[in-house]
């Protein structure tokens, strides 16, 4: 068994950033624990900035106008008191991001530059080139090698120990031995990311398995808002690997097979540059109308009128990114792109102290925190505006560090459960003896698929009722698995098989989700309820694990300064 | 073109091997399709044994680096297609100067034990802190923008030929880091940084081969820091060590006459009052001498008096 | 063919071989040299180290002695190949070249300035590119038929591929091609595209010697009877250094190292006087007799 004051589980920025607030003064034993090395996390893919109104290129923009720029964006699902706390904080955290070192791009007088992003109605998207995510990580990681945090890298957490609503420390494999272990701990602090894997076309790395997620899922914990996941619109055609929205930011045209900017037909005054979801769904709507280019589904992007030289100055990995997985010349060509699973705005419910609260009397686990994306505090609301996810995590990833070292100081010793570690210790056991003739890859691969087409950027009700039924048959079929590594050293066949079991658990709560809110909202879009329903549906889904599925509750929606409105760009 | 591509692959399990050995797989040939997807397709389909790490699969998590027909690669932004142009097969190994775990797995301890040994974060003014950012020009920006994109994969490390005969050498990873907080206008402990840097292990036993920089995925040339760095030290004029007098006498030679002179630049290098270092080299000298290698009289060219005309110009513009 | 040739400082003092046997090898294949007499060292390198401006001004220079006869430069060094390259490279670019052309400026004698236009040829690459293998299969008098020859490139006419862009860096083929139109035998090893290690000879001699003995004895291991190379700073350290080599790995070595144009001389006809070999540390002779002999 190790024993820690603050485990902290995942080392992108929110887990980072929870570790360095947590072991500020001193005083307490911070470990993180995360299944990849810290620099590998998905934090580093992010390319395009990170939001805050400094004001640096337009000294009209403060909090506020990126509050509503938020809120709007979110449409109006968002919790407006997070909202507020993370835009006044933004400031804060990249001022001290920028003494730790940060390298940034900057103005003529030396002041942080800043860039237009969509849905935001003020340039204040701080950035590096663009690989803005990678800067920050690594600058982040420096300081935590500074610090000497604990590291335990290529550790897998499998469960949570929650006993009646405490929480009690977290169960590791450590994937190299091939060792499974306690972890004690007055607090824990989520921050394991996203789930874009459940997707087939998607922006995510392959670790982005959401497995955070139904851990906590698991231990009793319900997920808020699973149904809204974000389509970025710039995936590449065919692997969905991400080209920045500072491509679209820096002045790109999204052309159809007609050569047509068809943007001007669902967002006439900000074109390009309004918020995902729309164009996402423009592009959808494009392709499922026979404008993809050359009937394919795909349409394209265009930068070549922005010149050989701004392109390798703002966007020089959109260069590589063409090269390197289409073979393509984007000075000279168009680049084809398609809608990509990039962003889940669900995960688990916190409140501004990011402490995990699970209904909607503000019931808590006492000593469970979660942060960043695989959290739900909700400062995205029904979607999230670009660069506002790196400020989350930043901001939210602070302020759990703080709030769990707070509590951590004044935690009560308690002893471990006897049982542990029981339930992780059988499932493993279980998967290296499974000796069925079902693929993992083909069970993954099917999953994928599926989801992307039936629950993907639009959605209906027989879409989702038959993908629920293929997700059940997948649950089913996941019990005749077999695998052919049993080894202990560095088993990823193991470790793949864990992650499927996840995704399959919680994609069953996307789908439902999705097909009992019968409205299209943000990232949620139902082709068959088109429009947003204020009256039934401004609020928060919640699914508990139960028996056999998911059981739905429903949470209101914080609201404080700006009342829902149509939203129009 | 094949309807297959082989991928030779080197297996390890220290569980049940005794020795490593290559396994060769057959991997459906589709167009467009990268090392990686390979990698993936045998895992799902072929052999759940096969191990290796990955995850973003768009070069930028530095999980991926492999040697791929001997030399070492992100096999994620590797397309097949790219490989066979130059080879029949897909050859994939573990990368080189690191421990093998198992299969095409590394133990990176080595590469994040150098990068702890350059103090691998930025140490500024900590007195004057200013309320929002420490301002920092455009320019300034750029000197370290490049070396700022590392995504420590350690393929340089892979195939550094310093580092290959000597494990004390700092390597290209974590001499960039180096020189991305020594050249930071923000640093107050350059010197003390490149003071250190010039100790033994350090900027002066890189063996300038270009590997790093040909191999590196990103835009950091790891190399072309490192000289970046002795240019630093030789500026600052810190240290005099046989790295600085080795450059400086070198400089000197040339202008000169216009040809370097090899029996005066060893001499002056080692340091001639360095007598050990001097007799260490007498042999070769000797063995030289007799087989009409040192000649009696250093040529020149013509016009040496336009060179040191040059390089007066090019001093006086600084 | 015809190229302004640029010899270096170690074919004109360590390696005299070297730039006897290519002024012999090329007027055997119709090579037209006219040696740049009044060029300065390429700077190896080094002298950009201290100020690559500097280093610069001064190739420019020499690229504009061959600009202005309309002639690429031709180098039988890798070394001097790659400094030259990397240095052409930066002064493509035009807000440089003309900063640079402002160094050369002042007394008439560099008027004009480099144009940059100036192409820049090691002796393997008009070899293949120029002269054409198959044409230098045909002046083979003398193929090397039993001769097992391990290539050794040296990393500057291989990298960084951006400056030099002829062979490819991870698998080059034109010492091979030669080899193979010599009629000898190529190795294949490992080694062939590594560090010789004169660059750190006298500040890591241990790391360096190290390099030695590994690429001799793995080329060794693979049956070679020899390494050619392109590089008289490679021949430096694997010939003339070998021998210490030897006391650093504790054991013999004794592996030949030919300079490119002596393996072509020898298929060309000509003897080991006159190539030279005779001028190297590790002894040349039962190459020799396995080349004639054969
Ligand atoms: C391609 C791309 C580009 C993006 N660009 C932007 C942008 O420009 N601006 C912006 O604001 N946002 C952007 N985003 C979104 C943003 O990057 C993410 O939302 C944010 O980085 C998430 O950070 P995180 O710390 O929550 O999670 P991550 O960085 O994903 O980290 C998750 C961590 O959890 C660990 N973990 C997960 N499961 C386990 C387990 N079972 N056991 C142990 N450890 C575990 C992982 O090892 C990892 O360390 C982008 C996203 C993508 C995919
Ligand atoms: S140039 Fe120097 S640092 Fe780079 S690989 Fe060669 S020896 Fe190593
Ligand atoms: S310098 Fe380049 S090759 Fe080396 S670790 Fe960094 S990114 Fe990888
Ligand atoms: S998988 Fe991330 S760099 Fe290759």
């Amino acid at each position: 068994m190790r024993v820690h004051d603050v485990v902290v589980v995942g080392s992108g920025l929110a887990g980072m950033e929870a570790a360095l607030r947590a072991s500020q003064d001193g005083e307490l034993d911070v470990a993180i624990v995360s299944k990849v090395f810290p620099t590998r996390s998905h934090s580093g893919a992010a390319q395009g900035g990170i939001a805050c109104a400094i004001g640096n290129q337009d000294p009209e923009d403060n909090w506020e106008v990126h509050m509503f720029d938020t809120v709007k964006g979110g449409d109006y699902l968002v919790d407006q008191d997070a909202a507020e706390l993370m835009c006044k904080k933004a400031p804060e955290i990249i001022y001290e991001l920028e003494h730790m070192g940060l390298v940034f791009n900057r103005l003529p007088d030396g002041r942080m530059a800043q860039r237009s992003f969509g849905g935001h109605s003020k340039p204040r998207a701080c950035f590096a080139a663009d690989w803005t995510g990678h800067a920050i990580l690594h600058t982040l990681f420096e300081i935590v090698l500074k610090r000497k945090v604990k590291v335990y890298s290529e550790w897998y957490v499998t469960s949570l120990i929650v006993r009646d609503h405490t929480c009690h420390g977290v169960v590791a494999y450590d994937i190299m031995r091939g060792a499974l272990e306690v972890f004690k701990a007055r607090a824990v602090i989520f921050c394991t990311g996203g789930y874009g894997r459940a997707y087939k076309i998607t922006s995510n790395a392959h670790a982005n398995t959401g497995d955070g997620l139904s851990i906590a899922y698991r231990a009793g914990i319900p997920l808020e808002d699973m149904e809204f996941v974000q389509f970025h619109p710039t995936g590449l055609y065919g692997s969905g690997i991400l080209l920045t929205e500072g491509a679209r930011g820096e002045g790109a045209y999204l052309l159809n097979n007609d050569g047509e900017r068809f943007m001007k037909k669902y967002a006439p005054e900000r074109m390009e540059l309004g918020p995902r979801d729309i164009v996402a769904r423009a592009e959808q709507q494009e392709i499922d109308e026979g404008r993809g280019i050359n009937g394919k589904t795909c349409v394209n992007v265009d930068i070549r009128h922005l010149g050989k030289e701004r392109i390798m100055e703002r966007l020089p990995q959109v260069r590589d990114l063409a090269w390197d997985f289409l073979g393509l010349d984007c000075f000279s060509e168009c680049i084809p792109i398609q809608p990509t699973a990039h962003y889940s705005m669900g995960g688990i419910p916190v409140n501004l102290d990011c402490e995990c609260v699970i209904d909607d009397k503000g019931t808590k686990i006492d000593g469970f925190y979660a942060a960043g994306e695989c959290s739900c505090v909700s400062v995205h609301g029904a979607n999230r505006l670009g660069t506002n996810s790196l400020l989350e995590a930043c901001a939210m990833g602070a302020i759990a560090g703080t709030s769990a070292a707070k509590y951590a100081k004044s935690a009560p010793d308690l002893s471990l459960p006897d049982d542990a570690d029981v339930e992780a210790k059988r499932e493993i056991d279980w998967l290296l003896n499974a000796r069925g003739s079902v693929k993992i890859a083909d069970l993954g691969d099917e999953l994928q698929r599926t989801m992307m087409d039936d629950c993907g950027v639009f959605r209906t009700e027989a879409q989702l009722k038959r993908q629920y039924d293929v997700v059940k048959n997948l649950q089913q079929r996941f019990q005749s698995i077999g695998l052919s590594d049993r080894s202990k050293t560095f088993n990823t066949e193991l470790l793949g098989a864990l992650e499927l079991s996840h995704l399959l658990d919680f994609a069953e709560v996307i789908v439902l989700g999705a097909l009992n809110r019968t409205e299209s909202r943000g990232g949620h879009s139902r082709k068959d309820h088109p429009k947003r329903d204020d009256a039934n549906w401004l609020k928060h889904t919640l699914a508990y694990k139960d028996v056999d599925g998911p059981r739905f509750a429903y949470k209101p929606v914080t609201i404080t300064r700006f009342q829902p409105q149509e939203r129009k760009y | 073109m094949a309807e297959h591509t082989t991928f030779k692959v080197f297996r390890y399990n220290p569980e049940t091997d005794s020795k490593p050995y290559f396994q060769s797989y057959q991997v459906p040939l589709q167009g467009g399709k990268t090392v990686l997807d390979g990698l993936n397709e045998i895992k799902g389909q072929q052999d759940g044994t096969l191990t290796y790490r990955m995850s973003c699969r768009s070069a930028i998590c530095g999980s991926c680096g492999m040697v791929v027909n001997g030399h070492s690669k992100l096999v994620c932004r590797l397309q097949i297609a790219e490989v066979l142009k130059n080879f029949d097969e897909v050859v994939i190994e573990p990368m080189r100067n690191f421990e093998v775990i198992r299969d095409l797995v590394v133990n990176m301890d080595r590469f994040w034990d150098k990068m702890d040994k350059v103090t691998p974060w930025l140490v500024a003014d900590e007195e004057n802190v200013p309320a929002t950012e420490r301002l920092q020009s455009p320019a300034d920006f750029n000197v370290i923008r490049d070396a700022s994109s590392c995504i420590m994969c350690g393929v340089c490390l892979s195939d550094c030929t310093s580092l290959e005969v000597d494990s004390n050498f700092l390597g290209p990873a974590a001499l960039a880091k180096a020189f991305r907080m020594a050249a930071d206008s923000r640093s107050v402990d350059r010197e003390e940084r490149l003071l250190e840097l010039s100790k033994e292990g350090g900027v002066w036993d890189c063996a300038r081969c270009y590997e790093c920089v040909q191999v590196c995925p990103k835009y950091v040339a790891p190399m072309e820091t490192i000289m970046k760095l002795r240019e630093m030290t030789l500026k600052a004029d810190l240290v005099d060590n046989r790295g600085t007098r080795h450059v400086e006498h070198f400089t000197e030679l040339v202008l000169d006459s216009g040809i370097l002179d090899e029996r005066r630049l060893p001499m002056k290098t080692v340091g001639l009052t360095d007598l050990k270092g001097m007799l260490h080299m007498a042999p070769t000298g000797l063995r030289m001498m007799l087989k009409g290698k040192m000649p009696l009289i250093h040529p020149h060219i013509k016009d040496v008096d336009e060179l040191q005309r040059i390089a007066h110009k090019v001093e006086e513009s600084k | 063919m015809k190229y302004a040739f640029f010899p270096g400082c170690v074919a004109k003092q360590t390696c005299p071989e070297l730039y006897h046997s290519t002024k012999k090898v090329a007027q055997a294949l119709n090579i037209d040299l006219v040696e740049l007499e009044n060029a300065a060292c390429s700077g190896a390198g080094v002298v950009s180290q201290q100020n690559e401006a500097l280093s610069d001004a001064l190739n420019a220079r020499t690229f504009a002695m061959a600009e202005k006869q309309a002639l690429p430069i031709m180098t039988i060094c890798s070394t001097c190949q790659g400094a030259f390259c990397r240095a052409n490279k930066r002064l493509r670019q035009e807000p440089y070249r003309d900063k640079i052309n402002g160094y050369l400026s002042g007394n008439g004698k560099n008027e004009g300035g480099y144009k940059g236009t100036t192409k820049i040829k090691h002796f393997l690459w008009a070899l293949v590119e120029d002269l054409g293998i198959e044409e230098l299969k045909k002046r083979v008098k003398r193929p090397l038929r039993n001769l097992k020859v391990a290539s050794f490139y040296g990393c500057h006419l291989l990298r960084p591929s951006d400056a030099l862009g002829f062979d490819n860096p991870d698998n080059p083929t034109s010492l091979e091609k030669v080899i193979d139109a010599l009629g000898a035998e190529p190795v294949d090893y490992d080694g062939r595209t590594r560090c010789c290690g004169f660059p750190i000879l006298l500040e890591n001699e241990n790391a360096s010697m190290a390099m030695v003995s590994k690429h001799t004895l793995e080329a060794k291991e693979k049956g070679s009877d020899c390494m050619v190379t392109p590089c008289p700073l490679c021949h430096l350290n694997l010939d003339v250094q070998q021998p210490n080599a030897e006391k650093i790995a504790r054991q013999k070595i004794g592996l030949p190292v030919l300079h490119l144009p002596q393996l072509v001389g020898l298929a060309l006809g000509f003897s080991e006087h006159e190539m030279g070999l005779h001028k190297h540390i590790v002894p040349t002779g039962r190459v020799v007799e396995k080349a004639i002999g054969s």
